[in-house]
């Protein structure tokens, strides 16, 4: 690797290229759905700017890095620069390519393009598949083997890294350290490896993978459950003593995408994870189904993505938030942070949207979506004195997406 | 009638000696192996970055030129909008960048017959004596 960055610079070849989007949302309620939608509009939720510089020191020596400015991982209110990506590849042949550095892992059919609103139709990847993991980018390795058909190029990635990131949690009457509602950020280290069997061909692709992840918190101890104190004439939901250092993380993946006949194309992906810690919610499974169709410069299409928490994990968010009807007032707040806390899902979404490509590397989306919360959803920021369950919630998004 | 047929069949002949000077080509450096079109399809969307067990670096001309429109039409079987949405994808999965473009076929023909393992795209008739032709239709 030293010998090729070694390399004479006029040995180089360096080509660089720019990404963005500049995204509006608007829904019909006044609390935050996805961090940032509400009555008002916003330009958060949806808008990126990135550029990405690819280095080639030699036919079998390549480089790339991606850096992002979007809105914060780990802040509601700031923006953030971000390096999504930044490895050293070698490919000793056609077959092989090992990629060393940060890398962004094969998770979703969608993933390692997703900040690049050019690269693909929807005005936003179905939230309640792509959230599930935990984190898509490491630092690491990825080792992928390619054999190529005369139908598909079937292709296996195997990758290990790790990575410093974050769990959002929003509190709808308290946060765990104030007395007032907002979101707050817990710093978690993930290690991740997995592996991805891919069989892409000119018009289809199937993926399926399986990941196990590993999480731990800096410094101290993750995975507590809950246990009931006496509290006044009541009892209250606390978070328990002790925990773990690492919970298991596994999660499962699977994505198809299928040209049919008359130009319709049919997306389908599913993703299951597993978490046992206080966030039990966070064990859930997430699918979609989108149906497309390529007619000239425009794509039509209709999606349905649905998300659910396990029934135990419902279950106990259910406990926890009915408990806060049964305590004292004062001690009530407390108890709604205990079940936000669960981080359940429950919400499904039906979107109708379009795309129109102005150029190959240019598009407009609009894109109409109902979104319905069943036992509740972590994705809307409920309001205070309320909860996330039993919503309507109507978005309108529009978009503008260019690479350069 | 008969004076009709042979200007017919002159006319037809200059025709084809018109096509067969356009034809397109594909041209690599000194002892590169013949190949064929779904190898070129291959190299060209970087899927294989060898012919045989030569490692090769392919050129393109830039998007709008002819001879350029010819080669994704015949070889790679793609328009040019289907061939940048492709590299636009994979460039942003971190798998590679598209093939470097020269700005013109004379420019091509040079950098292919002087740096090793280079393939390009000409036109027949612009085609050197003694350069490697690597496919032909």
């Amino acid at each position: 690797m030293l010998a090729a960055l070694a390399m004479p610079a006029q040995a180089h070849d360096l080509t660089w290229s720019g990404f963005g989007t500049v995204g509006f949302a608007q829904s019909d309620q006044a609390y935050k759905y996805q961090r940032f939608i509400d009555d008002q509009g916003t330009f958060k939720r949806d808008s990126v700017i990135g550029a990405q510089v690819d280095l080639k020191f030699n036919q079998q020596w390549g480089a790339a890095v991606q850096a992002k400015l979007a809105p914060s991982d780990h802040s509601d209110s700031q923006w953030q620069g971000f390096l999504s990506w930044a490895f050293v590849s070698w490919r000793p042949n056609d077959d092989w390519l090992i990629r060393a550095g940060k890398i962004r892992l094969p998770m979703m059919l969608n993933t390692e393009n997703s900040d690049v609103g050019a690269t693909y139709d929807f005005a936003r990847l179905p939230l309640e598949v792509y959230s599930i993991a935990p984190t898509t980018d490491v630092i690491g390795v990825s080792i992928s083997k390619t054999w190529l058909g005369e139908s598909f190029d079937w292709i296996a990635e195997a990758y290990t890294g790790e990575a410093s990131t974050y769990w959002r949690y929003y509190g709808r009457d308290r946060t765990i350290d104030r007395n007032s509602p907002g979101s707050w950020f817990l710093p978690i280290d993930m290690k991740s490896s997995g592996l991805v069997l891919t069989a892409r061909g000119f018009e289809n692709t199937f993926r399926i993978g399986y990941h196990e992840g590993e999480a731990s918190r800096p410094g101290t101890k993750t995975g507590a459950g809950f246990e009931k104190i006496p509290c006044g004439p009541s009892e209250c939901y606390m978070l328990s003593a002790g925990g773990v250092d690492k919970l298991r993380v596994p999660i499962v993946t699977l994505g198809a995408s299928v040209l049919l006949p008359g130009d319709f194309r049919l997306t389908g992906e599913y993703a299951k994870a597993k978490v046992e810690s206080a966030s039990r919610g966070l064990s859930r499974w997430g699918g979609y189904v989108a149906l497309m169709k390529r007619m000239g410069a425009w794509t039509p299409y209709v999606s349905y993505a649905k998300t659910k928490s396990t029934d135990d994990a419902l279950g106990v968010y259910q406990q926890i938030n009915g408990n806060a009807n049964t305590v004292p007032p004062p001690l009530r707040s407390g108890q709604t942070a205990m079940a936000d806390i669960t981080t359940p899902y429950d919400q499904s979404t039906l979107a109708l949207g379009t795309s129109f490509w102005v150029t190959s590397k240019s598009v407009i989306k609009a894109e109409l979506s109902r979104v319905r919360t069943g036992i509740a959803s972590s994705f809307v920021d409920a309001p205070a004195g309320s909860d996330s369950g039993n919503r309507h919630i109507n978005v309108f998004s529009l978009s503008y997406s260019f690479s350069f | 009638m008969k004076l009709r047929c042979l200007l017919f069949l002159l006319l037809s002949q200059i025709g084809q000696a018109g096509a067969a000077g356009d034809e397109l080509v594909v041209i690599g450096h000194s002892g590169l192996p013949k190949t064929d079109k779904l190898t070129l399809q291959r190299l060209y969307t970087g899927r294989i970055v060898s012919i045989g067990t030569q490692a090769v670096v392919p050129v393109n001309l830039p998007a709008g030129v002819a001879v350029r429109d010819d080669f994704l039409q015949m070889i790679m079987e793609q328009n040019e909008e289907q061939y940048t949405g492709y590299w636009l994808v994979r460039r942003y999965v971190g798998k590679g960048s598209p093939p470097k473009e020269l700005g013109s076929v004379d420019e091509v023909v040079k950098h292919v017959t002087t740096t090793p393992g280079a393939v390009g795209y000409v036109p027949l008739s612009k085609v050197p004596p003694g350069t490697n032709v690597i496919f032909k239709r």
